[in-house]
């Protein structure tokens, strides 16, 4: 019997992702091949070998912070395999080490093997190239392992990912200010690898710590009677606000999503990443070279009032996934359970907009910005979030506990909604071309406004559409 | 226990309304059709029982009724509108199949709650089923101060059956509702949907692998078996006798 339905999901979809992951592998290659001239011309002075090194550690922290965000945590059904003859270390090991088969490890390899061969190679030798490879590869598995483990603390000991962002942004500071500088020693000892390789043993020692923190991780929290006992509750008293008591259905449905977030360490952190979004802001206004590119200020004014409001939306019906065949049965107007969904996506989106208004300081033009993008995000941005999520299919286990569940965060869903944030863009680069930027980012809030004026014939769209995937949505989250 | 008696069944049939009525229904997955009736109506007031081994298709009938899932071929009716087209059954349907039934990060009273305010009935409606239900819920339930996600299988399971009953519906869906119950609380469940059969003279359907069970709350029990119906029996004393005589294989 064929229930699964993986591959006829959407075959336009595919052919666009393989599109765009075809070219992508394409520059990186030919960047792989063309790295030295570029290097030389940036800085002419130093050999494009400790320039290369000078750059891996940017390079480590930009692929850390992509991992965090968008890599999905390698699963396990535990459960399933403790009472089979299998050494439990070695399900342990399976879970923990499998993530070093994602595909993304790999991708930057395409940059530093031709680099290798054709800049390390005749400078050392071709013996020095392959160490090279190797202590590039085995660090991006220390940084793999420390992301993976990272973000298993996010859904379990949040204060642990704090301490975490609070050590980097001292190093940061530390390297600002020329107290100590990580990112030249790290450099320096890249360069001492290629001198003595015996010093290769260092990365592959950081490479088993990281690996060791993920095995004994997950090896504490293997019986999963203990994970839950940990975490039996108390119950909250989310149930008494008044006020939403008093908006009749709609009031009931809020109050139940509000619960459902609150309740669920999953939802629950992504209210703590809240000021992550918040704060975009701060780094692109304090930046000179961002400041006045205003195309690039428009995509921070999305993320800050959209991001929350993207997770909330783009992810409705997979968070209730779980009781799906309940509210099939039980609920009689599907138009107010869609039209109630699409206003809290506003509401929040609304708070964060109110939030980011103080960032005015830094100028009008940011309010004006901010402004615009919130209409764009609440009249536009809303609907196709909201209509994309009627093809979510996959069940989202969030009652489940934290460990060994993490579904749902993998990349081709934000791929596939890259458009929508780009429209933005489009739509203010040819005003901004032509000398009138301001005009071209009202305009950017007029089509949000005229969205929101559509509401209602908007809103059936997303309706139909959810009557049309309502099946599939409910057979996929049953699977 | 006590057979349920045959006059209101009789009364309901002299009237002729049909509950439920099934045409052309066909369910397949990939090729492999896994349900098809072609022809089978339930009356009102009726208790229909439904029998098989796993795979025999209950509960994609039961969905099928529900809607839960898209039919094929034909379609199910209840009250004479197909439930694909119109959401009216909704209104004096209660039904639980399974744990999908249960919003599990609700305490059961905040579950109830929400469900009354779904449902459109009173406080004092909530208030009269947390008396009838006391001793169905054996002090297992409520006022525990936990979250439906952290009680065990079978209070989770009377939280769903209590949930359905709790509009006090017409018509009353359950899938293996004895399943995974105390045999104190299969015993109360059985007294529960006898009172409600007299009392309220409610249409059931239920499924069951309890033969015995199955036998005590209805007075029609059809067997299914890959997909199809194969018998349709009226209760009587030798019924139970019957049934096991047609599973021992």
């Amino acid at each position: 019997m064929k229930r699964s339905s993986i591959w006829q999901k959407n075959i336009a979809m595919n052919i666009v992702l393989g599109f765009f992951i075809g070219i992508l592998l394409m520059y990186l290659l030919l960047l792989g091949l063309f790295i030295d001239k570029l290097l030389e011309e940036i800085s002419p002075d130093n050999a494009p070998v400790v320039v290369f090194n000078g750059i891996l550690i940017y390079y480590f922290s930009f692929e850390f912070v992509i991992r965090f965000l968008v890599q999905a945590l390698p699963t396990l059904n535990i459960e399933t395999y403790l009472h089979l003859p299998i050494k439990k270390s070695a399900i342990v090991h399976f879970v923990a080490g499998k993530s070093i088969f994602a595909i993304g490890n790999y991708l930057a390899l395409l940059v530093v093997i031709p680099f290798a061969f054709k800049v390390v190679a005749p400078e050392y030798s071709l013996f020095h190239a392959w160490v090279y490879i190797f202590t590039f590869l085995t660090l991006v598995y220390s940084n793999n392992f420390l992301a993976t483990y990272v973000k298993r603390q996010l859904v379990h000991k949040p204060i642990i990912v704090g301490l975490f962002g609070m050590m980097v942004i001292v190093f940061v500071l530390l390297d600002y200010f020329s107290v100590f500088s990580l990112s030249s020693w790290f450099a320096l000892f890249i360069d001492e690898i290629l001198k003595s390789p015996v010093l290769f043993f260092v990365p592959v020692l950081l490479m088993i710590i990281t690996y060791l923190f993920n095995y004994y991780f997950l090896k504490d929290r293997l019986y999963p009677d203990e994970v839950t006992v940990k975490k039996q509750a108390k119950v909250d008293s989310l149930s008494d606000i008044r006020y939403l008591k008093n908006l009749g259905l709609t009031g009931q449905l809020i109050s139940l999503d509000l619960r459902l977030i609150w309740r669920h360490k999953r939802t629950r952190s992504i209210i703590y990443m809240a000021p992550i979004f918040l704060g975009y802001g701060f780094f692109f206004y304090l930046m000179p070279e961002y400041r006045e590119m205003y195309g690039f200020l428009i995509f921070v004014g999305i993320f800050m009032s959209g991001g929350m409001m993207l997770n909330y939306l783009n992810y409705c019906f997979g968070y209730e996934s779980n009781y799906f065949d309940n509210i099939l049965v039980n609920y009689k107007d599907f138009e107010k359970y869609i039209r109630t969904k699409f206003i809290f996506g506003i509401v929040i989106s609304s708070v964060c907009y109110i939030l980011t208004i103080p960032y005015m300081f830094f100028g009008m033009d940011i309010l004006l910005i901010n402004s615009m993008t919130f209409l764009y995000n609440i009249g536009f941005l809303s609907y196709v979030l909201f209509y994309i999520a009627t093809y979510s299919k996959k069940r989202m286990d969030l009652s489940r506990g934290a460990v060994f569940n993490y579904q749902g965060m993998g990349a081709s869903h934000w791929l596939s909604m890259l458009p929508a944030f780009l429209l933005p863009v489009i739509i203010y680069l040819p005003f901004n071309w032509a000398g009138y930027p301001i005009t071209g980012l009202i305009f950017i809030g007029v089509l949000g406004i005229a969205g929101l004026l559509f509401n209602k014939f908007l809103l059936i769209i997303v309706y139909k559409q959810f009557l049309r995937r309502k099946y599939m949505m409910a057979e996929g989250f049953r699977e | 226990m006590l057979q349920a008696p045959c006059s209101r069944h009789l009364a309901n049939n002299i009237k002729n309304t049909k509950m439920i009525d099934v045409k052309n229904l066909t369910k397949s997955y990939s090729g492999t059709t896994v349900l098809n009736i072609a022809d089978l109506t339930i009356n009102k007031g009726e208790s229909f029982g439904l029998v098989g081994n796993n795979g025999a298709g209950k509960t994609t009938f039961f969905r099928l009724a529900l809607d839960l899932i898209r039919a094929n071929t034909g379609n199910v009716s209840i009250n004479e509108e197909d439930v694909s087209k119109s959401g009216n059954w909704k209104y004096y349907t209660g039904s639980y199949l399974d744990q999908r039934f249960l919003i599990d990060f609700l305490t059961p009273e905040e579950y109830f709650d929400f469900l009354r305010n779904i449902h459109g009935l009173s406080k004092g409606d909530l208030e009269r089923f947390y008396e009838n239900f006391g001793i169905f819920f054996n002090d297992e339930i409520l006022g525990k101060k936990k979250y439906i996600r952290d009680l065990s299988k079978g209070n989770q399971q009377k939280v769903g059956i209590a949930a359905a009953l709790m509009t006090q519906p017409e018509l009353l869906i359950l899938d293996e509702p004895f399943n995974g119950l105390d045999p104190t609380t299969q015993i109360r469940l059985k007294n529960l949907l006898n009172d409600m059969k007299e009392q309220n003279g409610t249409t059931f359907m239920i499924s069951s692998h309890d033969l015995k069970h199955v036998t005590e709350v209805c007075d029609r029990i059809t067997i299914l078996e890959k997909g199809k119906i194969i018998h349709d029996l009226k209760t009587s004393t030798d019924t139970l006798k019957e049934l096991e005589n047609y599973f021992a294989v």
